[in-house]
């Protein structure tokens, strides 16, 4: 009889087997990701220049407050600790660190990143739940939910604060903005995709993809979900002045055209000029300028300094010149 | 104690039993099981890149020097400063900028179909370029070319009952003709390996996105991996496929 009992378990067991669903349904994303600027190295280091836009899809709407911008403009009080948008992570120039939130039984109920936003962490809720009324609340960090397909984590943001998408140019979104963001993690690397839809300031989403390396040391440094406001221009001080171009008149509308050559168009980011059949248009128009001018050498030298290959020293246009001459002079 | 009972050597073949009911759930097709039968994903279609990161860098060629972004050793810095297209278009080396590294991150549209069941083919219109990718163990053969030999291998997920069926591809390339990252002399060397994961994700509204994550390793010109994310669309009109030739200046 027991014979027969067991025998029964094990055909139970080997039915459940071949027919049940596999429990790892996650990728662990746990732990900390150094930063990789092998992509939009001047965005995410030094900042755009002035009147770059190229590669955004924006409206004529966007483009207008866009050339509003001056850099003076968020160091007023009222702006310093306004929202930068949840993912701007991916133009910003530091690392990032995920980590899970549990509930009593281990089930993950959120994932959180974090490390390099300023204003908040990004908390992707993974148990299900709804997102809020399109009226209520928006945190700096939105609403984000999120589920797992296959090893890729989709997370949707809604609920942003009106926001800045790029670093010190000016390129706004709105807050009717929404995020699909795709994480995957495959051994040590990290992509995160961004596609960015905004009836407001986009003509067409926005996509970004970034790779960051797994960093045991954690050495990405610590959150900086604060925001501390100070006097920055005292002269702005008590006010009421709001630093902005005044409508035609920023002089670094035309900066991309008479520093790098290429058409207005493509500097103030026509959806049209992201895709390959745009050169039809710049292969008559475009001569590359003389040398490299400013940032040329990026990765290898930041903000300066000699670089971290030994002997390599980059002739990077942004030093001053006395500084230059005496790098290339003394160590090539 | 007469020994394991069965129902203890069951659960004992748990953890090796699942293993084989799900590789065998993600074939389940029997003899007739192929790398394109057994894909997880769909990567076939014309694809476009979208130009929305380092625009100046890959829609345009920038002038010598312009080294941004890319962690070259002092040889690879060298090397790009002695950029000559005139000499790479006298040498009948037009295509330096068109092998797989570079290639990618290009302005392109790519087609990607399956050649047969163990071999993908990726086309681009741009400098009209064939990459194959190779299932199982075929061997690099033949002199190096510009888009070396690709062999690949799927990553699935799931595929069992009530589980969604998911992966990635990966492949790595080698056997290259020396060539450039960047379209203004930033090289790499014929010891370069390629190695690319591929994933598709797909919108609510149906907008279809491939990305391609990777890393080019090279002891000759890099002093660290370059490694980048970029991300294609899926387009249902094809008639934006422009084959044009190679060309060293723009």
């Amino acid at each position: 009889m027991n014979g027969m009992i067991v025998g029964r378990r094990v055909v139970l067991i080997l039915v459940l087997l071949m027919t049940s669903v596999p429990a790892f349904a996650q990728v662990e994303l746990g732990g900390s990701y150094a930063i990789r600027m092998h992509e939009d190295y001047i965005e995410r280091g030094p900042g755009s220049f002035m009147g770059d836009f190229t590669g955004m899809p924006m409206s004529d709407e966007g483009r207008a407050k866009a050339l509003l911008y001056t850099s003076s403009l968020p160091s007023t009080i009222e702006r310093q600790c306004l929202a930068q948008s949840p993912w701007v992570g991916l133009y910003r120039p530091l690392g990032i660190r995920f980590w899970s939130e549990v509930d009593e039984s281990g089930r993950v109920v959120a994932w959180v990143m974090g490390g390099d936003y300023l204003r908040d962490t990004v908390r992707i809720w993974m148990d299900g739940r709804p997102h809020p009324s399109p009226n209520a609340w928006h945190p700096s960090s939105g609403f984000t939910t999120g589920k797992w397909e296959g090893d890729t984590l989709v997370a949707r943001t809604t609920h942003v604060k009106t926001q800045w998408i790029r670093r010190g140019v000016g390129i706004p979104g709105s807050d009717q903005s929404t995020f699909t963001a795709f994480i995957t993690r495959r051994d040590n690397l990290l992509t995160i995709m961004t596609v960015q839809e905004d009836p407001v300031y986009l003509t067409e989403p926005h996509v970004v993809s970034r790779v960051w390396e797994f960093d045991p040391r954690g050495s990405q440094g610590p959150l900086r979900d604060t925001c501390n406001v100070g006097v920055e221009i005292p002269s702005l001080e008590d006010t009421g002045e709001v630093p902005h171009y005044p409508l035609g008149q920023n002089p670094e509308e035309d900066y991309m055209v008479r520093t790098y050559n290429i058409p207005k168009e493509a500097a103030m980011g026509y959806a049209h000029t992201l895709y390959p059949e745009y050169r039809k248009t710049l292969r008559p128009v475009y001569t590359p300028p003389a040398s490299c001018g400013r940032y040329c050498c990026g990765w290898i030298e930041r903000q300066g300094l000699p670089g971290a290959a030994p002997g390599l020293t980059c002739n990077d246009g942004n030093l001053p010149p006395a500084v230059r001459k005496s790098l290339t002079s003394s160590e090539r | 104690m007469t020994g394991l009972s069965p129902l203890m050597i069951a659960l004992a073949l748990v953890p090796a039993l699942a293993t084989d009911v799900w590789a065998q759930a993600r074939g389940g097709r029997g003899a007739t099981a192929s790398p394109r039968t057994e894909a997880p994903i769909d990567l076939t279609g014309q694809w476009v890149a979208i130009i929305s990161e380092d625009w100046r860098w890959r829609m345009i060629t920038p002038p010598k020097g312009d080294i941004v972004s890319i962690p070259l050793n002092l040889q690879g810095q060298q090397a790009s400063e002695a950029w000559d297209p005139a000499r790479d278009e006298a040498a009948g080396e037009s295509c330096k900028a068109y092998g797989a590294p570079g290639l990618m991150r290009g302005p392109i549209r790519m087609r990607i179909s399956w050649q047969d069941d163990n071999t993908l083919k990726l086309e681009t219109d741009y400098g009209t370029q064939t990459r194959l990718f190779r299932f199982g163990n075929a061997p690099a053969a033949g002199p190096r070319s510009w888009q070396g030999h690709t062999t690949a291998e799927w990553s699935v997920r799931g595929g069992g009952r009530g589980a969604t069926r998911s992966g990635s591809l990966k492949t790595m390339t080698t056997n290259l003709r020396p060539g450039y990252l960047r379209k203004n002399g930033v090289p790499y060397s014929e010891r370069a390996m390629f190695t690319e994961y591929w994933d598709v994700h797909a919108l609510p509204t149906g907008d279809r996105y491939l990305v391609n994550t990777n890393l080019v390793q090279d002891p000759v010109y890099l002093q660290a991996p370059f490694q980048t994310a970029i991300h294609y669309k899926l387009e249902r009109d094809t008639s934006k496929w422009d084959p044009t030739p190679c060309d060293a200046r723009f």
